[in-house]
């Protein structure tokens, strides 16, 4: 029963990282019916981006640890934010028009792009945030011991999706990117700026992605410019998983595939880990083509 | 202008052909992971063999010719590797140095092998590589049967009972992981937990778990520094202080930064030894001439060996006085006598493994810093 805990607790720890890249790779689906493979690298950048504030500005000793933690985590959202948008400027919108395959290609070249660009700036070797930043205190809940961060770390995904999601279903903008997400032609015709909807698609989905990145960086404290490809390929899964195009599917998806690897890996086989998550991932889209929240049948890439 | 402009490329191409044939060179191929999850390992080897090449060059070449080291990227990928290897063989290379990881020399071995090309591989320590009965196939790195007898012999003779052995599925981690298991389970000794962690992921806590469930005295991670700096700065982040033993994969500085200082201390790795301990004077020269070009100490042991292959081919080349590759190899085989490579004396069997003990016990200290064990 403890181990059980424990790894419930592992699995929702990495299901809110994978999460929050998921909701990336499932808004841009939603409005453009692309999957963004750059999406991967963005968190990346957010992981670079948020090491090299912190070493050259030392916020935390500025303005406190709390308060400089939050303000970096929402500069380093506030870069990569430009980055998606000028990547959608300069790799997506001059294929708007094109057949589906060229943009997918567009993607994986700037993913490979992203992926040399940083190794080039920052070098081949693993880079590693401080070991001070964040206290390593742990907490007993039910015999398990947990460490603190932890918990801060998923309650601030869930903070993001939250605000993610009432900021979709309640704001006039959120309600523009819903309609542009259902009918293009029909939401240009209502008055709506699409393009001005597939930016702020570009720019909300890399912001939370960059936020991710600098998180697992601050966490874990290895960054490296290839870790985007598995972050990527489990958010992408667990986007899958949860419906792709929605959001909430997208918030389930990651949290779930999250304990399925940790509860697989435990009861079933180390090793297999991952072919037990992808078999799982089979089995739902066989009784539910759809994912498990979505409603549109998802078009082939 | 446009006509212009083009007699004088044209002039430009004719004149650099000619001083291509008045200086005929002799080319070496590099095959090392440039990009991908070891390209510091990669990077590392080419900036040595591009050092020890110049160096090479500047007191005159060898058979009075100029050394040219022609680089490909393997990305730490089998397919890339093979298209690597492809492209390698079309350059007109005598021999080639490379690469890191048996799973990705074992993709690019029999591409060599057809097309008689020399090859000395670095940091391929899997068995079969040299079981295949391939002529040209050399390799500067020991085999991970002579690794694993020695890691099974120092857990024994640290008494160890319960043993949990960890490896990544890599053709390396898994070699020596059944080695060492073998071994142990010969010597009475049980093994409590046997299975791979699939490398690249940042979170190994759920393993760690199961790990701390199984209660083991000892655990023994076969696979690569950036998952054994993981694995120790999240066992410390949990709080339980199982010690630690890595293969000599995790032998790389790096290791320490990732896990931080506190999670390391106690790590204990084997390893051909690290090129700061080597007091020869080839390594130290070698030493002085890398700091003084790159301000810093070699990343690992691995990309130091890839100066060793460079350093016996072109001893095979001098030694045969050909470029011939039957010539080579057999100069490589039989010609060497007390060589003094990098990381200490060279010689090769009929298979082309590398002979003689190298294998050390390391322990990390309290600094960080990585303590070769009496």
């Amino acid at each position: 029963m403890q181990l059980f805990l424990e790894q419930l607790t592992n699995g929702l720890a990495v299901g809110g990282i994978y999460a929050l890249i998921a909701l990336g790779y499932t808004m841009v689906y939603g409005v453009l019916k692309l999957i963004n493979f750059a999406h991967g690298d963005l968190f990346t950048i957010g992981a670079f981006f948020g090491l090299t504030l912190l070493l050259s500005l030392g916020l935390t000793s500025h303005i406190g640890p709390v308060a400089g933690i939050i303000v970096l985590v929402l500069m380093v959202m506030g870069l990569v934010a430009l980055i998606g948008a000028l990547l959608e400027r300069v790799a997506y919108r001059p294929l708007r028009t094109s057949p589906r395959l060229s943009a997918v290609v567009s993607a994986l070249g700037a993913s490979i792009f992203f992926q040399n660009a940083i190794m080039l700036i920052y070098g081949a070797r693993f880079r590693v945030y401080p070991h001070d930043l964040l206290p390593t205190t742990t907490v007993s809940f039910l015999g398990v011991s947990i460490p603190v961060m932890r918990i801060v770390l998923f309650g601030a995904s869930l903070v993001m999706m939250a605000g993610l999601y009432y900021f979709v279903q309640r704001t006039k903008t959120g309600t523009a990117i819903r309609a542009a997400a259902i009918d293009q032609g029909a939401a240009k015709l209502m008055g709506i700026d699409v393009n001005r909807v597939i930016m702020y698609v570009f720019l909300i989905g890399p912001a939370l992605g960059g936020a991710a990145g600098v998180m697992v960086g601050m966490y874990y404290g290895q960054i490296n410019f290839t870790m985007g490809w598995v972050y990527g390929l489990k958010a992408f899964t667990a986007a899958i998983l949860g419906g792709i195009g929605n959001i909430p599917g997208a918030m389930l998806g990651g949290l779930l595939l999250g304990v399925i690897e940790a509860m697989g890996a435990t009861y079933i086989s180390l090793a297999w880990k991952d072919a037990i998550s992808f078999m799982v991932l089979i089995l739902i889209l066989i009784f539910r083509p759809t994912g498990l929240l979505g409603e549109r049948v998802a078009d082939k890439v | 202008m446009k006509k212009f402009m083009l007699i004088v490329l044209a002039g430009m191409l004719a004149v650099s052909l000619l001083v291509g044939q008045a200086h005929a060179q002799i080319r070496i191929g590099l095959m090392a992971p440039l990009t991908g999850s070891w390209a510091s390992e990669g990077q590392a080897m080419r900036q040595i063999v591009d050092l020890l090449a110049e160096e090479v060059n500047n007191a005159g070449g060898v058979l009075g010719q100029q050394i040219q080291i022609i680089a490909e990227d393997d990305a730490g990928d089998p397919r890339t590797a093979a298209l690597a290897a492809q492209r390698l063989s079309t350059r007109g290379i005598v021999a080639v140095i490379g690469t890191y990881g048996s799973s990705i020399t074992e993709a690019s071995q029999n591409i060599f092998d057809e097309n008689r090309i020399v090859q000395v591989a670095t940091g391929s320590t899997a068995i079969r590589l040299s079981e295949k009965g391939l002529r040209y196939f050399f390799r500067t790195s020991p085999r991970d049967d002579e690794q694993g007898l020695v890691a099974a012999n120092t857990l024994k003779d640290m008494g160890f009972g319960r043993v949990a052995i960890l490896h990544d599925n890599t053709t390396y981690a898994r070699g020596l992981a059944d080695e060492a298991r073998a071994l142990l389970v010969e010597g009475d000794v049980e093994i409590v937990f046997f299975d791979a962690l699939t490398p690249g992921e940042r979170d190994y806590s759920a393993i760690l778990s199961q790990l701390r469930a199984r209660n083991p005295e000892v655990v023994l991670f076969t696979g690569y520094f950036p998952e054994a700096g993981l694995l120790l700065r999240q066992r410390h982040a949990m709080g339980w202080d199982v010690p630690f033993v890595g293969g000599d994969a995790t032998n790389n500085p790096d290791l320490v930064s990732i896990a931080g200082r506190e999670a390391a201390e106690g790590f204990m790795f084997l390893s051909p030894p690290v090129p700061q301990d080597l007091d020869s004077p080839e390594a130290s020269a070698f030493m002085a001439a890398y700091r003084a070009r790159f301000n810093d100490d070699p990343a690992s042991v691995w990309a130091v060996l890839a100066g060793d292959a460079f350093n016996v081919i072109v001893a095979a080349i001098e030694g045969s006085g050909s470029t011939e590759p039957d010539k080579i190899a057999e100069f490589l085989r039989t010609g060497l006598e007390d060589f003094q490579g990098l990381t200490g004396t060279i010689a090769f069997d009929d298979k082309g493994d590398r002979i003689g003990e190298l294998y050390r016990v390391y322990k990390v200290d309290g600094e960080g810093r990585f303590i070769l064990q009496p």
